[in-house]
């Protein structure tokens, strides 16, 4: 009973931890315009996480420069499983304009297999909630093959 | 017999369940009265509970600069003693396990858990954790004083020429001449232990110890899984604590002469105490400066408690 208990728990507290991988800051001010009252991503239990130790959703933004590759690769190591990666904005997914860039070592699925992938330049918050709520669902899936 | 009885009060009421139920209960209604304080919707009030199981089930992480030993034992100490410091505080009528200086049993067992975020955070090996445990040493210190002051004033009011740290009397003594609150000698004495509760849980303007988005949580920086689970557990636990000790020593009065009825009563004054002193406090400010928090701590609250102390003393 407790282990059901801790896999459905496992979708209904996602906490956050949100990494800047060289972003012009537009969709990190979108994440969060999700957590404002208008939005309030809080009532599915997201929280914004200080430690990536504490956090279930990683949550990248930005084309992956090369200063920030090795602290992302570290930071997502450091997060305990089961964890889920979310790229917001077109940037970690395909460069967008910095394309072709020789401070630019994207996109973010080179590295680390993304769960949910948010396009747009910004990407609008509604559609960042639902992304985000995916990744939630996703959880609990990896949660129930982990305990198996 | 004795042990069985003894064995059902300290797992299941009034110690680790009911203290965990109860911290958990009010810990869901303190976030969800900040929600809608700041007009959103918020989380279900059950979500305290399923942040709990979420963390039982993630990896625990041991970093390699650790000492692994205390690095684990540490959120254990916390929460053992939390559950058994409920014991020693009464429930209204009702009282577990009673002794002649229980106040100072209880003053002894509330700052293990801190002491345990300390040692936790030290044997983490982070420097983040090291600016936390510094930040909850000062904090730690700065509470202290105005709480055994409060104590003191409680004890020489109850006793009148001699100091009494019996709760159990302090609990009949409200029972028969009234409660504390009602007493204006008190009321600073009251004011200042309000004051106490936040820096105690560590909320919002308090909460310098575990600042998340400038030190990184601090203390608990490096923890994963279910040590981190019992160390927020722990800090649920302590809000039903802390409001649990305000509610004895001074609504102490309040009879219904059934258990269950005194239980009900005694969470609902202790919520309605956590939404004045933990819910509106962490809803209408901002995170203090450690200096500055110590110099609050040191003159205001201070301050409100010797008031009380020395009405008490002359005789009021």
């Amino acid at each position: 009973m407790i282990k059901k208990m801790i896999n459905k728990s496992a979708s209904k507290s996602p906490w956050l931890f949100h990494i800047n991988t060289g972003s012009c800051n537009g969709c990190d001010i979108e994440i969060v315009a999700c957590l404002t009252p208008r939005y309030d991503a809080e009532r599915f239990g997201f929280k914004l996480a200080g430690s990536p130790r504490h956090a279930d959703i990683l949550v990248v933004s930005g084309p992956i420069t090369v200063q920030s590759r090795d602290r992302l690769i570290r930071t997502i190591e450091q997060t305990p499983d089961p964890k889920c990666v979310v790229s917001v904005g077109s940037c970690p997914k395909s460069g967008n304009v910095f394309k072709g860039s020789y401070g630019i070592d994207g996109p973010l699925d080179k590295y680390v297999h993304v769960d949910v992938s948010v396009a747009g330049c910004t990407p609008k918050p509604e559609a960042i909630m639902e992304g985000l709520y995916k990744a939630a669902q996703i959880l609990e899936k990896k949660r129930e093959a982990m305990s198996k | 017999m004795i042990i069985l009885q003894y064995l059902f009060y300290i797992l299941i009421f009034p110690g680790a369940l009911f203290t965990i139920a109860a911290g958990l209960l009010l810990a869901g209604i303190d976030r969800k009265v900040i929600a809608h304080m700041q007009k959103r919707i918020g989380p279900p009030v059950a979500q305290p509970v399923y942040d709990f199981f979420k963390l039982l089930g993630k990896e625990t992480i041991i970093p390699a600069t650790a000492n692994r030993a205390a690095y684990l034992i540490a959120p254990v100490v916390s929460f053992v003693s939390l559950c058994i410091v409920m014991l020693f505080i009464p429930i209204l009528g009702f009282r577990a396990i009673g002794g002649a200086a229980d106040m100072i049993v209880i003053l002894y067992l509330i700052t293990i858990p801190g002491a345990a975020l300390i040692v936790g955070g030290a044997a983490s090996g982070s420097p983040f954790a090291g600016i936390g445990i510094s930040r909850e040493m000062v904090t730690m210190m700065a509470y202290e004083l105005p709480l055994v002051i409060i104590l003191l004033t409680v004890a020489k009011k109850v006793g009148g020429d001699m100091l009494i740290f019996d709760l159990g009397i302090v609990s009949a003594y409200q029972a028969q001449a009234g409660s504390l609150i009602t007493e204006w000698s008190m009321i600073p004495a009251a004011v200042a232990m309000l004051l106490v509760i936040p820096a105690e849980i560590g909320t919002q303007p308090f909460d310098v110890a575990e600042a998340e988005n400038e030190i990184c949580e601090g203390p608990l920086v490096e923890y994963s899984g279910s040590p981190l689970a019992l160390f927020k557990l722990s800090i649920n636990m302590k809000m039903i604590i802390m409001t649990g000790l305000f509610t004895a020593l001074f609504f102490g009065g309040i009879r219904t002469g059934f258990v269950i009825t005194d239980l009900i009563v005694f969470v609902l004054i202790s919520t309605a105490v956590m939404l004045v002193c933990i819910t509106t406090t962490h809803a209408i400010t901002a995170r203090l400066k450690i200096e500055h928090l110590f110099k609050f701590y040191w003159t205001v609250v201070a301050g409100l408690a010797l008031v009380s102390a020395v009405l008490v003393w002359i005789g009021l």
